[in-house]
């Protein structure tokens, strides 16, 4: 299941989280930080929230 | 005289009559009756709880949010004087220690005194398996729904709730997706249909009955807006599974769609505005959940007894360890808890082969009892256990990632289980394996096994990403359907942690020990 996260490529299985998408694009170190994760519609979603096939989120 | 009594008697009545019919027409107007010009109605909504009762203080977060029971004093305020639908979007039963240790079982007490009005069964309400999640829609004391999955008479398709006068139908939906999210165990003889065609189904027959028609979702976000454009006829889908934030109502299609972020840390509010002719949204909020207020004793007392009983359950002990069992070293070479636990997981899994990161393995377990929270401490990180269909090829790049760092600063030195490993620690990384044998056979690089892990390194954690080779592709696919046990991934059970295959191996078993063995060995 393909997905991006900040426009870099993710390869995730189905059921995944938006956690599993941050450990692979090394950026799970940014939400320790206190930066957020948005999805392309612009609203906030949590680390465990279910990813879709195909969708855009960005970390902010 | 008599006549004239009898005159005054008659005009008495009729001013009874007509006081009682205008303050009747007035109470229909002020709530949910179809007689007024425009009724006022109040949807309170809740998704993705996972049992978080207390408040707590998520990553990233300076303060702790959260917390039912002062998520039930707005629920209460909210209420007065208001035709009120309280809703629950799934994933509520599972998730935080506080309902885990009795299977939802605090959750639901809590529901039922909350005065919820329905919940959808999300993926998650089917982790605890068939019989246990019969038990708890036998304690709730509302209708649990989810229209697509067949097999279980016990969860309803829909709810046709009257209010005050007015028809609202409430359809559930689960994800389709389901089989793949719990063990296959969880879901044996179940079967979960397409959404949009089960909704359509049952608005084709029950909508015309309604004067509201909602969806409760536990689809996600993407899945929620599809349903919007391909069925017609939904005036609201209040949604869960994504843990999106939806500051507000969005329109999707004519259809309102509401979703209320994670973990109780807020309530969705929206006020719909009925009327014959149609619906109208006043409002739509969420009501961020913070201790301060004032917070509902009976809910309050509630949390307290089973955190209480929590506290027990970590105290218990559950077998004795005959040895110490060292994790510390995990990170730089085999220790003998490396050893145990990823038997553990290989044995526990029926898998051929195991792996864990050595920096998911925290500390020692000392000699003697081992308490629940004894293996929470040395096992952390709430991973949960994937085996993957890999060939030797493979399984030789995941152990030469394993061994590409060998400073013992990260994470990635891998413990095993099921084959022996021989490396040189002066060659350059991805040069570094020199040997691997299963059952003193040498490993077969076309040959498939069996190899157990955590959901971190499936993911890529540690740089792992040789795992995604194992995914099936789905990005040319969009029809892909999950199917436990075929292709590459052969589980991914996301209702129970290693931790808890753990936890339950050592009751089993009573009494453990473990010697390191020589199965990670360097040549130098």
């Amino acid at each position: 299941m393909n997905l991006w996260v900040n426009n870099q490529p993710v390869d995730l299985l189905k059921g995944m989280t938006v956690r599993h998408a941050l450990i692979q694009a090394d950026l799970v170190k940014e939400i320790e930080k206190g930066k957020k994760v948005y999805d392309e519609w612009g609203n906030e979603v949590g680390l465990d929230g279910v990813v879709e096939e195909g969708q855009r989120f960005e970390v902010k | 005289m008599r006549s004239v009594r009898r005159t005054e008697r008659a005009i008495q009545k009729k001013w009874i009559i007509g006081w009682i019919l205008v303050l009747s027409l007035l109470v229909a107007g002020a709530g949910f009756g179809w007689a007024g010009e425009e009724a006022r109605l109040r949807i309170l909504y809740l998704n993705d709880f996972h049992g978080y009762a207390e408040p707590h203080r998520p990553v990233g977060s300076s303060e702790a949010i959260g917390g039912i029971a002062h998520l039930a004093a707005e629920v209460n305020r909210l209420r007065v004087g208001q035709p009120t639908l309280l809703l629950a979007a799934g994933d509520m039963i599972q998730g935080n220690q506080w309902a885990n240790f009795f299977q939802g079982a605090s959750v639901l007490r809590v529901m039922n005194t909350l005065g919820f009005d329905a919940l959808v069964v999300g993926n998650h309400e089917f982790d605890f398996g068939q019989e246990v999640l019969k038990q708890r829609i036998g304690e709730a004391a509302f209708p649990v729904l989810g229209a697509n999955v067949e097999g279980l008479p016990e969860i309803k398709p829909y709810v046709l709730k009257e209010i005050e006068g007015g028809k609202v139908l409430i359809i559930g939906a689960v994800t389709e997706d389901t089989p793949v999210m719990t063990h296959p165990r969880n879901v044996a003889g179940l079967v979960f249909l397409s959404p949009e065609s089960t909704i359509q189904r049952i608005l084709t027959a029950h909508a015309p009955e309604a004067d509201l028609v909602i969806v409760l979702s536990h689809l996600g976000l993407p899945a929620d807006r599809k349903l919007a454009q391909q069925v017609k006829g939904i005036h609201l889908i209040v949604g869960g599974h994504t843990h999106t934030r939806i500051e507000q109502p969005l329109k999707v299609n004519g259809t309102w769609i509401v979703q209320a972020w994670e973990d109780g840390k807020v309530l969705g509010c929206l006020d719909l505005m009925i009327s014959k002719g149609g619906i109208r949204l006043s409002e739509g909020r969420l009501i961020d959940i913070k201790p301060g207020r004032e917070p509902v004793k009976e809910i309050s007392a509630l949390v307290e007894e089973f955190s209480r009983r929590v506290k027990g359950e970590l105290e218990e002990v559950i077998g004795e360890a005959l040895v110490d069992l060292e994790g510390q070293g995990a990170r730089r070479q085999e220790t003998n808890l490396g050893d145990l636990l990823t038997d553990i997981l290989r044995i526990e899994t029926g898998a051929d082969l195991a792996v864990l990161n050595g920096g998911g393995i925290r500390t020692d377990i000392p000699q003697g009892p081992i308490q629940v929270k004894t293996v929470l401490d040395a096992l952390p990180f709430n991973n949960f256990p994937v085996v993957l269909r890999l060939s030797g090829k493979e399984i030789r790049e995941v152990l030469e990632q394993g061994v590409s760092d060998l400073g013992g600063h990260g994470g990635k030195f891998l413990q095993v289980s099921g084959l022996r490993l021989i490396y040189r620690q002066s060659a350059p990384p991805g040069n570094r394996v020199q040997e691997i044998r299963i059952n003193g056979q040498p490993l077969e690089p076309d040959r498939e096994y069996l190899l157990a892990t955590n959901d971190f390194l499936a993911a890529g954690g540690d740089g792992f990403s040789v795992f995604k080779k194992a995914f099936p592709d789905q990005a040319s696919s969009p029809d892909w359907k999950p199917e436990p046990g075929s292709g590459k991934v052969v589980l991914y059970d996301r209702g129970r942690t290693v931790q808890e295959l753990v936890i339950a191996y050592i009751k089993r078993q009573k009494k453990v020990t473990a010697a390191t063995d020589g199965r990670i060995r360097s040549r130098e």
